[in-house]
């Protein structure tokens, strides 16, 4: 290896400073990093630091992503080999076909999305954050597989310019890039990432009996009055296990809970993960759908009677509790507001979800919203804990006069 | 005594501790007085040419102008030095015998039980050993015209590395009793004095102090965090505090009537050579190099003043520090290594768990060196610096106060009650590489500056 690094440093003079490409040293900085650790050194005390970098963090966020983004693959591939009905369909043409739908629509996110994060660490003249990393895979997987791939390239850019950039790039943004790139796709062009036809990809000239490709939520959101909802999704093949293993169209990556719980036990684990916001999605869902059960059938929609543990396993709700509310930049930071944050997300996903037919995934708004709310969450628990901890001094003060 | 148990923080396991043993070690040649003390302004007493008998006044401060500070040794001043904007660097002294030393009041270990404030003052102020006491908030030299609430006395040392009390105190017991007595003078309120479980009788039995023990890792030995537990301070409310190795020699001065003219520095650290690791008693302000030679491993090294988390780097052509009684030598390093981010992480260590280390690699010892591990980000905010600030403060919101110039906000976040020692271990942990000691000593400044 040392003679790649040794490559690497001769030419490393022609983008310093006076070097002919220096305006392109980000780009360079970003390989060398990339193959190598950095060289620098410790100017201050600390006169020694912990082997954890930001890049080391992100890396872990990527890794976790790994086992909903194979299951990802792997569902496309199996979903366009049923509803096609491909005769002689194997295991290994389910992943060679996943693979042959997903794999451009990653690519076009990281192609697109690393360009203008390169173009803007070139302006500003600062390191390649990895933070564009993660955004740049987590964005597609929220993705239907029949998204037009240039609908990919023009999200990624607004979710890295508007979500990001403009605010001065990884850690300053108040939104989840990612999520905000998938928001603008979901608003500006609705006819292809909503409704009931985009979930599998089918042959243009294959037209199938009976296949409606109808979301769970759909499905559930569309269930006759007076009808019992949970009878309902079985009668469409979305029985809970079912929707459990996740082998049903929807977003790339959001299906099967297995991954997503694997990815989830990896971050907290490594310590990345923030624990208290997952809990807290989950124990906001259980309450919201619980007290939804509560109300009387008959004057509203049989979707309120969906028990939570359906909920739990709909949609989108666990991928983006366990990836994307989990962000740190956008996230509350406080213990205290990491609970209150994570709870409210629950809560509001499944009002959404519910109380809006026309937004039957409420999960990416509510995350957005609390987005928004995070700062808000912090400052009061903040302000709770300045007066808190000085009643506590003046407290401890007076006992200590007394005796 | 029960232990106050502190379970936020981490011990580093840097290898290079120093042994408990004391080496003595003599010094002919030139030695150095110091101007190291931030936010003093001195005014020199003495020119170039000029005899000085040993104990006579080199400089004093001049916002506290009956604070003077004096030469360990009689000789010749040989040479004075400035630094930045004509502040006075250091005085270099050549030793040469002198007629008479200076001298000062002399007590017996009995009669510091009731010398009173004055007199106790008067000694402090005129042998400069007052600048070895502290006063919070802002961790100055005390002022003499305040009368702290507490005196806290810190026996401990968990940051690595430091000089251990059991070995300092061995042959100077008395003058430790003296110090304390002498303490017991300069309050009205009770003198602290914090132990680590593994004090020794001499250190435990020292009588005049309310004794307290915490048990627990870094930063379970920094004074912030006793204050914190035993008789925590408000914004309005000023403390002094004093280590007890220094304390030793504010207990000479008073028995023996004149300066004392050596201290018990530690040598530690992964570039010391392992047989060299441990105490020495050295004459104040001999050379470094003097002291080295022979001692360090071969390569390049950062010659710390103070602890690996919280000392100054110095240079090796300095002297030993007349108010910093630690020596850390770590290794420097270049070193790049192959794809970093996806290493399994034996070889490299850390406290997160992305790191094999980070799950077992504690219990063995790294030999660590000067390098950052990674590049400067932004801060992100995950509420990691808490779980090694055993302090009740959210770091990060206090950290965004200061970068933010709110000094209101940072001191209702309880900036008043730190040093910037107790920020050293998040500065350590941080993702970004963040200097979050510095940002700390950034805000203390600034409200020192405009006022409480």
């Amino acid at each position: 290896m040392k003679f790649l690094l040794k490559r690497l440093h001769k030419n490393r003079h022609l983008y310093e400073p006076g070097g002919k490409l220096e305006a392109l040293f980000p780009l360079y900085e970003a390989q060398e990093t990339f193959l190598f650790t950095p060289p620098h050194q410790a100017k201050g005390a600390p006169h020694v630091r912990d082997g954890l970098d930001l890049k080391r963090a992100m890396m872990t966020v990527i890794f976790a992503l790994i086992p909903p983004t194979l299951w990802g693959i792997y569902n496309a591939g199996l979903q366009y080999n049923v509803v096609n009905q491909i005769e002689n369909a194997s295991t290994m043409t389910h992943w060679i076909q996943g693979a042959m739908i997903v794999m451009p629509i990653i690519l076009v996110s990281y192609i697109v999305g690393g360009i203008i994060e390169v173009a803007f660490c070139i302006i500003r003249k600062h390191e390649v954050n990895e933070g564009f990393l993660v955004t740049g895979l987590l964005f597609p997987l929220t993705l239907p597989p029949t998204i037009p791939l240039w609908q990919v390239a023009v999200g990624i850019a607004f979710g890295i310019l508007i979500g990001k950039e403009i605010f001065g790039g990884t850690g300053f943004n108040v939104l989840n890039p990612a999520l905000t790139a998938r928001a603008f796709l979901f608003f500006a062009y609705p006819a292809q990432i909503s409704g009931d036809a985009v979930w599998t990809v089918v042959k243009a000239d294959n037209v199938i009996d009976g296949f409606t490709g109808a979301t769970p939520l759909a499905v559930a959101a569309a269930t006759p009055a007076g009808a019992s909802v949970i009878d309902a999704l079985n009668e469409a093949g979305f029985s809970w296990s079912t929707m459990f293993g996740g082998a049903i169209g929807g977003s790339i990556a959001e299906t099967s809970v297995i991954p997503i719980l694997l990815g989830a036990a990896l971050l907290i684990a490594m310590g990345i993960g923030a624990w208290r916001i997952m809990a807290g999605g989950v124990i906001g869902l259980t309450i919201a759908a619980s007290l939804m059960n509560l109300l009387p059938a008959d004057n509203f929609s049989p979707f309120t009677q969906l028990p939570f543990y359906y909920h739990m396993v709909m949609g989108s709700f666990l991928f983006g509790i366990v990836y994307m509310a989990t962000d740190p930049v956008s996230a509350a930071a406080t213990n205290t507001g990491k609970w209150i944050y994570g709870i409210l997300i629950g809560v509001l996903a499944i009002i959404i979800r519910v109380g809006n037919p026309a937004f039957p995934e409420g999960v990416m708004l509510a995350i957005l919203f609390m987005n928004v709310m995070a700062p808000m969450i912090d400052h009061y628990v903040v302000q709770g804990h300045v007066r808190k901890r000085r009643a506590d001094i003046e407290a401890r003060r007076l006992s200590y006069a007394k005796g | 005594m029960t232990p106050i148990k502190i379970s936020k923080g981490l011990d580093i396991p840097i290898a290079g501790k120093p042994a408990a043993t004391l080496h003595e070690v003599s010094h002919e040649g030139d030695i150095a007085v110091y101007q190291e003390f931030e936010g003093l302004k001195a005014k020199l007493k003495v020119q170039e040419g000029d005899l000085v008998e040993h104990g006579q006044v080199l400089f004093i401060d001049k916002k506290q102008p009956d604070l003077q500070f004096c030469s360990p040794v009689a000789g010749t001043v040989k040479a004075i030095e400035y630094g930045a904007r004509r502040a006075l660097y250091r005085v270099i002294i050549e030793p040469s015998a002198g007629d008479q030393p200076v001298t000062f009041n002399r007590y017996t270990l009995d009669q510091l039980r009731g010398i009173g404030r004055d007199a106790a003052l008067e000694n402090l102020l005129a042998s400069g050993l007052l600048s070895l006491i502290r006063q919070r908030p802002f961790s100055r030299i005390a002022d003499a015209s305040v009368t702290p609430k507490s005196i806290f006395v810190n026996a401990m040392n968990t940051a690595p590395f430091g000089p251990d009390i059991n070995v300092a105190v061995q042959g100077r017991e008395q003058a430790l009793q003296a110090g304390v007595h002498i303490l017991t003078q300069l309050t009205e309120g009770p003198v602290y004095l914090c132990l680590a479980p593994s004090a020794a009788e001499a250190v435990r039995n020292l009588d005049g102090a309310e004794k307290h023990v915490f048990e627990g890792p870094h930063p379970a030995g920094n004074t912030s965090v006793h204050i914190h537990h035993l008789d925590p301070m408000l914004p309005a409310d000023q403390v002094w505090n004093v280590k007890a190795v220094d304390l030793i020699r504010i207990g000479e001065l008073f028995l023996n009537g004149t300066l004392p003219t050596t201290s018990v520095v530690s040598l530690a650290g992964p570039g010391v050579q392992e047989t060299a690791r441990a105490h020495y008693r050295v004459p104040i302000g001999m050379p470094l190099s003097a002291l080295l030679d022979g001692k360090l491993e071969s390569g390049e090294h950062r010659i710390v003043k103070g602890n690996a988390l919280a000392g100054v780097a110095m240079k090796s052509a300095e002297h030993v520090s007349a108010i910093e009684s630690a020596l850390t030598i770590i290794p420097e390093s270049e070193e790049q290594y192959f794809m970093g981010w996806l290493a399994p992480g034996i070889n490299k260590l850390s406290a997160s768990r992305t790191y094999l280390s980070g799950w077992n690699g504690h219990k063995r010892e790294w030999k660590l060196t000067t390098l950052l591990n990674g590049s400067y980000r932004s801060m992100v905010f995950t509420g990691l610096y808490d779980k090694y600030v055993p302090l009740n403060i959210l770091v990060d919101y206090l950290v965004r106060a200061v970068l933010a110039h709110d000094t209101d906000e940072a001191i209702s976040l309880g900036i008043l009650e730190t040093d910037p020692e107790d920020f050293a271990l998040c500065s350590y942990v941080c993702p970004s590489k963040m200097d979050i000691s510095g940002i700390i000593k950034q805000g203390l400044a600034e409200i020192e500056k405009e006022g409480i």
